[in-house]
């Protein structure tokens, strides 16, 4: 079985099961499905940053709690507003939030890179924390699923939680592609050029200010597109979804999953979303399990949990022969 | 979060033992009306009083500064030594209250504290450093910080599981009690301590760094670890004492900050955020840079909660972003 005929079976397994999911599973478990989706379009543009471009935020919930506040609030006070413009809006909101902060961010490099995203990311904070006649500060905002209207199809009802499994793995399908293109281009390859070593890639004629501030935007897109999709999961956006812990999850799914490898942030997603969902039916102490996985993979999986489905293991594993 | 010290400024105004986070901005509100009653003795009256506020609030803020400073200093020493973002100092910082409040209630004695606290965390610190941080060093600087990271969850869910998360008052000890009268108002004792005690540290740490075969060994590998290694120096020891040392200090921070604060799970994450603007604003790796950026803060927070109650949340980081974005390296920073 050659490499690429694994890779076709995997693929159609993963789609196959992704398509049945509401069919085969629990309503319950439908709702974790989504919530892995979403984090796992979070995660794949955090790792953009952290894999890609060795850029490591701390305020990755920004953009994300953009999107969020975007969505929300564009659902209550634009009614009428189709479902799909209402994404676009998160998105691009994202992508906006994201195209300001890096502006100020991209020059700096390292742990003031890091510090400095998390510092606007607290601006935000405090501004959905204290501009309550926008945001409702703390007591959040409740939001009501529009329908979604789609040619042919007439409108479809996003209460049924099935509709809004399968317009959440659309979108995230297409989020993580666009994410995997992106990084195909040659301005992906630059990206990559400039984590190895920017002065050299500013002396081979890149501008890495605007290679670093595109890509930086970007993410933000991506990120803004799971914001939106995660206020019309929860029905309800509050401070929660743009504060410290939110940017500091991004970071441990991604570390957790793998940052070496595209799919990585995947498996740190469904990973860590799976094993919150278990652990904290079993302790309420979940953080501090979170706490030890991460020190172990960093202190002995050092490409996180995708580097245990290497090829090689997989093929020595399926055969049960040693080179 | 962080905010709880700024709000409580204001309680602790009011009285000494207010819980940090209970008090809020209404107290600023209950401060002028108090003022305002006051004040129909006549306008020269009102404004005494509010130059005395501002004066009480500069002083809240140089204490606040002052604690921030010996947090900030091992975190920045650890940093321009070795690189290492070490996240999980201020985890130390919460144990250090943590113990205090331990040694303070079931031992009785809150001045043991001052002893037992640093030695339990140093020795944990070194562990850590020893046996794994120190593992992580040749993969480069994320793992490094990835790792304090992990820590630093860890530590907060033990403080959780072992000493709930309620705040946890620690009284302040019988010596220090009291109030003294200050500017036509009373301040208590122990922020004065606070501010004395923690000068006297800063004056020993300068004595060390500057005067001592040591700390001139210490700054030195500040500035260029590789070439005092070359030079024959065991710089991995010297940068576990500056690492145990570090987490000392901080853990000292915690015990003097716990009367004053009280202990709370969340009083690693406000540290840990206005540390990061200190010796972001300082300059990695420069110890003056944290102190005149510790004391800039301390003063900013208090102050600027007197003129923009909305934006108390923000204040540091407004700050940081308009350093950072004039002087990329910090006001003191040399290197990238």
């Amino acid at each position: 079985m050659s490499r690429y005929g694994a890779f076709q079976i995997g693929g159609g397994g993963v789609a196959a099961v992704l398509l049945l999911f509401p069919i085969i599973l629990p309503e319950i478990k439908i709702h974790l499905a989504i919530e892995i989706l979403i984090f796992a379009l979070l995660a794949v543009s955090f790792n953009l940053l952290l894999g890609y471009g060795g850029m490591l935020a701390f305020g990755h919930a920004a953009p994300f709690g953009v999107g969020a506040y975007a969505a929300a609030l564009s659902c209550n006070h634009l009614p009428g507003m189709p479902l799909l413009v209402t994404l676009l809006i998160a998105a691009l909101s994202g992508f906006v939030g994201a195209l300001f902060i890096g502006f100020f961010c991209v020059r700096l490099k390292g742990a003031y890179f890091a510090l400095i995203t998390l510092a606007f990311q607290m601006f935000l904070f405090a501004a959905a924390l204290k501009w309550r006649s926008v945001t409702r500060g703390d007591d959040g905002m409740g939001v009501v699923r529009p329908e979604l209207y789609l040619p042919g199809l007439g409108s479809i009802s996003l209460m049924n939680i099935h509709n809004l499994y399968y317009l959440t793995l659309v979108l995230v399908v297409v989020g993580i592609v666009a994410c995997y293109l992106f990084l195909r281009t040659p301005l992906g390859n630059a990206v990559m050029c400039m984590r190895e070593n920017d002065v050299r890639a500013s002396f081979l004629g890149y501008d890495v200010f605007l290679t670093k501030l595109t890509v930086f935007s970007f993410a933000g897109l991506l990120a803004g597109l799971a914001g939106g999709l995660f206020v019309l999961f929860q029905e309800f956006v509050a401070t929660t979804a743009i504060d410290v812990n939110r940017s500091f999850a991004a970071l441990l799914m991604t570390v957790i999953g793998g940052t070496g490898h595209f799919l990585g942030p995947v498996l740190g997603a469904i990973f860590y979303t799976v094993f919150q969902d278990w652990i904290s039916s079993l302790t309420k102490h979940w953080i501090l399990f979170v706490g030890i996985l991460f020190v172990i993979v960093v202190m002995y999986l050092e490409g996180g949990l995708i580097s245990l489905l290497k090829w090689e293991r997989i093929r020595v594993w399926v055969s049960g022969q040693k080179e | 979060m962080f905010i709880n010290f700024v709000l409580s400024a204001f309680g602790a105004m009011e009285e000494e033992n207010v819980c940090s986070i209970y008090a809020n901005q209404v107290d600023l509100g209950v401060e002028k009306d108090d003022v305002g009653v006051r004040g129909d003795r006549g306008r020269r009256f009102w404004m005494d009083i509010s130059i005395n506020i501002y004066l009480i609030q500069l002083v809240h803020g140089l204490v606040y500064g002052m604690l921030i400073f010996l947090v900030a200093s091992g975190l920045t020493l650890v940093f321009g030594m070795m690189g290492v973002l070490n996240i999980a100092h201020a985890a130390f910082y919460m144990l250090g209250a943590y113990f205090a409040y331990t040694v303070a209630v079931y031992l009785g004695n809150f001045w043991l504290s001052f002893l037992l606290s640093p030695l339990i965390v140093a020795f944990l610190a070194i562990l850590i450093e020893r046996f794994l941080l120190r593992k992580t060093y040749k993969a480069g600087h994320l793992p490094e910080l990835l790792l304090t990271f992990g820590f630093f969850y860890i530590f907060v869910e033990l403080v959780i599981i072992i000493w709930g998360s309620n705040p946890l008052p620690v009284p302040v000890p019988a010596l220090l009690a009291g109030d003294v009268p200050f500017m036509g108002k009373t301040y208590p004792i122990y922020r004065l301590f606070i501010l004395g005690f923690s000068c006297v540290i800063l004056l020993g740490m300068a004595l060390v760094l500057m005067r001592t075969q040591i700390g001139i060994i210490i700054r030195a590998a500040v500035s260029d670890a590789d070439m005092v290694d070359v030079l024959g120096h065991n710089v991995p020891v010297v940068f576990l004492g500056v690492f145990g040392g570090g987490a000392a200090l901080a853990a000292l921070a915690g015990v003097i900050a716990a009367p004053f604060l009280s202990t709370y799970p969340g009083m690693g994450m406000d540290m840990l955020l206005d540390c990061f603007v200190v010796i972001v604003i300082g300059g990695l790796g420069s110890l003056w840079g944290a102190l005149v950026a510790a004391l800039m803060i301390g003063a900013l927070q208090s102050l600027g909660i007197l003129w923009i109650p909305q934006l108390a949340l923000v204040f540091q980081f407004l700050l940081m972003a308009v350093v950072l974005i004039a002087r990329p390296t910090g006001l003191f920073g040399e290197k990238e």
